[in-house]
């Protein structure tokens, strides 16, 4: 009997097995398809032109082509993911500096004959540059992407030389009319700058340092300052001001056409000049097919990656796909062709066509990731006028480096494995006590069944739970990136609690960024808590008119998703178009620059948090107010107790038992509340709102992906949770126990 | 439930020894209401009720659910508002007051003790709102809770006591008080019924004790006939009838009040009066009394439809030549022991009727037997048939 209890129970858990093995191998085990596989991140016309240009190779090679369409977000993902399994893949399309990451992840080859010598000619010289790394062609070259100047036909009546002549028609343009427009506090954008004066991002190192870099920061700064350009643009506003001419000129993409409307008369030029200095030279990014490890030993797939390239098929990508085409032949005949007055896309086209020409193309290396956010912080900084370009800038490569800095050597395992020993030591004799108990055999024997019922749960939680703890912790014991895992011990913990040498309390010290959340947590739950249990409170009076209404109303904010929320709170705290802003003008108090002051960059986060937070206490209140007898309350009442004393007496005490978990969970919610942070302030300004998690979440993803650092600021943060609940449970549990009747 | 009236002497033996009451009349208003209405939406509860509380009167208001005997206590405790009428406490108008300035302590149905206070501190709680002195409070709750043997339990929370120790720190909460009035809500329905018993003693010795004056509500007739000085018998949102229970229980003013009080209820059956041989005769449905001629008088005519009354305890076997009233089909015979209840009809088609026999006679009572009962014409009751109201009233 036992034995075939304990045989069935075997077979169960060999067919999860089974089951389970099905699922993670099943991809890698099923059958190759046949013919290529491409895959694109292209949507609407790109992709109908990308469609048109397959079916001609598929019909004149005889060959069976499955395109897939890959959203851009996932794309290197899903890339990293499948090409390794054999799954992936056999040519793919994708922006050329994005070349640093395929190679780290051997997700590429070189495309051999798909870009033979004899075809080089035939192609842009900057995109063949592009896609060339250490002396090695990777992809063939599609299409390339560059920001250009749109300009308004009704303002300005042809577009403008130098970037001096946009900004003095200031003041010509008519009330609320800005000259020009960028996302100033976007790298990228700013590069255009940069580059006019002769500085670089990236040199293999953090490069924007220096006279050029200095100057294109205070040239920014006078745009903003002298009133030719708005501060904190965003893509979206940019496009809003431009379509209802509240702006003479914009720099942006391609991807601007697309969102504006056919009757808006505008016209496209290349960046104007920097009086003295030169042009202003965008990043330039080229679309390219690469092929994968297994695509380049096929023939089909190199044929596939050459055919993209060619010269019908960029006329294809040109007219339906919109592209700017990277081959010159396309070009050559367009320019010999009378274009056609109306062609409106065509015109569009040759002068993205003529920006690209002056552009520079984007470094293809990893270590350039990591540039982006310092880069941007000093921009920002300079640009709310809270440094000289010069330690700004000093400050962003001081902090690139320090997110560069190698991994610390690799200790001796031992004080680990000796403390680990220690405590599964410790574990062992608690058990072994526990088993030596008196009566534990005869309970281990009576629950035997129980674990029978709790068995899937405890399985389930210990995979989706305790197993992605424990990896965490673990790769807290590593440094360098995910490719480059070094084991270093304690040594990622060591550098968090030292601050890394520096002082304690400076700038992005862990010890800083607990005060901040601290802080952030307290002042929050003690909102949450006083806003919703006033509201309790009042929604419970039975007379309230409307109550139910008022009731919907309140937990709407709840019922958001809080990413919702956080971005439309954002936008309400622009400085120059939110709507807090407008409301204070009615008052006649200045705009506040929200996200420029600590100060006010908290009090946003904490707006924003707390509107989102209210709700779940109010209904909590809510809840527990409905289990107090109203008799109590009466005979507090004739007892002589004001409507105040009852409350404070009476009422309080009583919702403390449940108040106190909701006031635990409210806390860990806030300590870890990730989307508020990230997204209103993001940080800002200079990372000081930053909370635990949001820095934990910088380390593994902006910061050149040093997961095991972020990792051991997990485990940090876990550690600090876990007592936190335990002391706030304890303090309150008592009393909450004794209470609760 | 049914050996009230005996209670009730009892009980008033026990008064008599300790304090000497005077006549309510003679003594000064510690509460009165006059002309109150009251409406919770479209339901009226309360339809114009007077009420008077001398000083030092136990006054019990009774009645079935919904009468609005509740509402008239919380009216004057203040926890709810009058429609119409005025309250007046000790002489104060009070009717537009909160409960915190009448000086009116209450003891609740569940007692509602605060759960979170230990029972040191719910006895304090009113006592350090109205800002007593430390050393007062202290030597009040000594007093009140050495009065109710509270004094081991002063440091437990309510949870931690049982229903009965809840409803004694209930009463001292109000003891300790010390109010013009002390108001209770039906405070012994949530104990069991040994515990009932002594506890509604304990009330009444406390009340005299202390020389309190009390407006007590209960829908428990064995409650109100016990501990009532002066007895409120609400039905419909009127009073129905007032005053010493013992004189309600006897002359009930009408049908309702009549089978209202006492346990098993009283017997009704619809009859005609006549006249036979110089003596009224009350007859129907199968039973057939001579009446009290002295108590009604005039409202004795020859013909008149009535409804016939009498309490199980005013029936008996009819031994001898006594006359017989009726002949009891018996259906169960109840046997207490000190006494037994024979149910059945007199009649297959009329109400059920109930006779309480002495337990030696209801040993030879068999159920489907026919029994004859006697009752004395003075405990006849007789009520006109179209109004309900008593004759002779």
């Amino acid at each position: 009997m036992e034995r075939s209890r304990a045989g069935r129970a075997l077979h169960a858990l060999l067919a999860v097995l089974a089951i389970v093995a099905t699922i993670l191998f099943a991809p890698a085990c099923s059958e190759p398809p046949r013919g290529v596989v491409l895959w694109h991140p292209y949507r609407g016309g790109e992709e109908a032109a990308l469609k048109k240009v397959v079916a001609r190779f598929e019909a004149e090679r005889g060959v069976k082509v499955t395109t897939l369409a890959v959203p851009y977000e996932a794309y290197l993902s899903k890339l990293e993911a499948a090409i390794p399994r054999g799954n992936g893949p056999d040519v793919f399309i994708g922006p050329h500096n994005r070349l640093g990451e395929y190679l780290l992840h051997k997700l590429v080859a070189p495309v051999g004959d798909a870009l033979p010598d004899e075809d080089v000619p035939a192609y842009e010289p900057v995109t063949v540059d592009a896609v060339t790394h250490e002396g090695v062609r990777w992809a063939v070259p599609l299409a390339s992407k560059c920001v250009a100047l749109y300009w308004d036909t009704r303002l300005l009546s042809e577009p403008p030389r130098t970037l001096e002549e946009l900004a003095a028609k200031k003041g010509a343009l008519g009330a609320g009319v800005w000259p020009l427009a960028y996302e100033s506090h976007s790298a990228y954008y700013h590069a255009a700058l940069l580059h006019a004066y002769g500085g670089a991002l990236f040199d293999g190192g953090f490069a924007m340092i220096g006279p050029a870099a200095e100057r294109s920061l205070e040239k920014a700064r006078e745009l903003v300052t002298s009133g030719a350009a708005p501060d904190e643009a965003s893509g979206d506003l940019l496009k809003t001001l431009f379509s209802t001419g509240k702006v003479a000129a914009v720099i942006s993409g391609p991807w601007l056409a697309a969102d504006l409307s056919d009757d808006l008369p505008y016209a496209v030029a290349p960046l104007p000049e920097i009086e003295g200095v030169g042009r202003m030279r965008p990043f330039l990014t080229v679309d390219g097919a690469f092929l994968s490890p297994d695509g380049a030993k096929r023939e089909d797939a190199r044929a596939l990656a050459r055919a993209l390239g060619s010269s019908e098929s960029a006329r294809e990508r040109a007219e339906t796909g919109k592209q700017v085409v990277a081959t010159r032949a396309y070009w050559a005949r367009a320019d010999g062709e009378r274009p056609a007055a109306d062609d409106r896309h065509a015109a569009l086209l040759r002068a993205f066509r003529d920006a690209s020409a002056d552009a520079i193309p984007m470094p293809v290396s990893t270590a350039m990731n990591p540039v982006w956010v310092p880069a941007e912080q000093a921009i920002r900084k300079v640009l709310r006028g809270d440094a000289t370009p010069k330690d700004a800038l000093a400050e962003a490569k001081a902090r690139y480096d320090d997110v560069m800095r190698p991994p610390p050597p690799s200790p001796s395992p031992a004080p680990l494995v000796i403390m680990i020993g220690l405590g599964l030591l410790a574990a062992a004799v608690a058990i072994v006590r526990r088993v030596r108990a008196p009566g534990f055999r005869r309970e281990l024997e009576a629950s035997k069944p129980a674990y029978k019922y709790v068995a899937h749960a405890a399985i389930t939680i210990f995979v989706l739970v305790v197993l992605p703890l424990l990896a965490g912790a673990v790769t807290s014991f590593f440094a360098g990136t995910r490719d480059d895992p070094r084991f270093v011990g304690l040594a990622n913990y060591v550098d968090i609690l030292t601050a890394r040498g520096k002082p304690l309390l400076s700038h992005g010290s862990f010890y800083l960024t607990l005060l901040v959340t601290v802080a952030w947590t307290v002042v929050n739950v003690t909102l949450h808590v006083a806003i919703g249990l006033a509201l309790g409170v009042a929604l419970a009076r039975p007379m309230l008119r409307l109550r139910a209404v008022y009731r919907v109303l309140l937990i709407l904010p709840w019922a958001v998703p809080s990413y919702v929320t956080a971005l439309a709170w954002k936008g309400m705290f622009h400085r120059q178009f939110g709507a807090i802003n407008a409301l204070l003008a009615t008052l006649g108090v200045e705009p506040i620059s929200w996200f420029s002051k600590f100060s006010t960059a908290f009090t946003a986060n904490v707006a924003t948090n707390v509107w989102l937070g209210f709700p779940f206490m109010m209904v909590v209140v809510m809840g527990a107010l409905t289990s107090i007898p109203k008799d109590v309350l009466e005979a507090a009442e004739v007892d002589g107790a004001t409507r105040w004393q009852a409350f404070r007496l009476v009422t309080l005490p009583l919702l403390k038992p449940t108040l106190l978990p909701a006031v635990v969970l409210g806390s860990v919610w806030t300590f870890n509340m990730f989307n508020v942070v990230f997204l209103v302030s993001g940080g800002e300004p200079d990372g000081t709102t930053d909370i635990l998690v949001s820095e934990a979440y910088r380390w593994a993803f902006a910061r050149n992906s040093q997961f095991g650092y972020a990792a051991a600021y997990a485990v940090i943060i876990f550690g600090l949770l876990a007592i936190m609940s335990r002391v706030l449970g304890r303090v309150g549990g008592g009393e909450a126990k004794e209470a609760a009747s | 439930m049914s050996e009230a009236p005996h209670r009730h002497a009892g009980s008033s033996a026990l008064r008599a020894a300790e304090t000497p009451v005077p006549e309510p009349a003679e003594r000064k208003l510690r509460c009165a209401a006059r002309g109150i209405e009251k409406s919770f939406g479209a339901t009226k509860i309360l339809r114009g009720v007077d009420l008077e509380i001398p000083e030092g009167t136990f006054a019990v208001l009774v009645g079935p659910s919904g009468c609005g005997k509740s509402t008239l206590l919380r009216l004057v405790a203040g926890l709810e508002q009058a429609d119409k009428g005025t309250i007046t406490l000790a002489g104060r108008d009070v009717t537009n007051l909160p409960p915190r300035d009448r000086d009116v302590a209450m003891v609740f149905q569940s007692y509602a003790l605060y759960p979170h206070l230990t029972v040191r501190e719910n006895l304090a709680f009113g006592l350090k709102l109205r800002g007593t002195p430390a050393a007062e409070i202290e030597s009040r709750i000594r007093e009140a809770s050495a009065m109710l043997g509270l004094e081991k339990l002063m440091d437990r929370l309510p949870k931690q006591l049982s229903g009965g120790q809840r409803q004694r720190v209930a009463m001292g909460r109000a003891i300790v008080r010390r109010p013009t009035i002390f108001l209770f809500d039906e405070p012994l329905s949530n104990l069991d019924a040994a515990l009932r018993a002594e506890v509604r003693v304990e009330i009444r010795r406390l009340h005299d004790r202390l020389g309190a004056t009390t407006l007590y509500v209960t829908h428990d007739q064995v409650e109100a006939m016990t501990l009532a000085d002066s007895l409120w018998v609400l039905n419909g949102g009127l009073v129905e009838q007032k005053g010493p229970p013992l004189e309600i229980y006897e002359r009930p003013r009408t049908k309702f009040v009549a089978t209202f009080l006492g346990s098993p209820q009283m017997n009704l059956v619809a009859g005609k009066l006549s006249k036979e041989g110089g003596a009224f005769w009350a007859e129907g449905g199968g039973v057939r009394t001579r009446v009290d001629e002295e108590r009604f008088g005039d409202a004795l005519v020859e013909g008149r439809e009535v409804t016939i009354g009498v309490r199980p305890h005013d029936l008996c076997l009819a031994k001898g030549d006594a006359p017989i009233v009726a002949e009891l089909k018996v259906e169960i015979v109840e046997a207490l022991g000190s006494e037994a209840f024979a149910h059945g009809w007199i009649r297959s088609s009329g109400p059920t009727f109930v006779a309480r026999l002495d337990a030696a006679d209801a040993r030879s009572v068999r159920p489907g037997s026919a029994i004859p009962l006697a009752a004395a014409p003075s405990a006849i009751h007789l009520f006109d048939a179209k109004t309900d109201r008593a004759l002779g009233d």
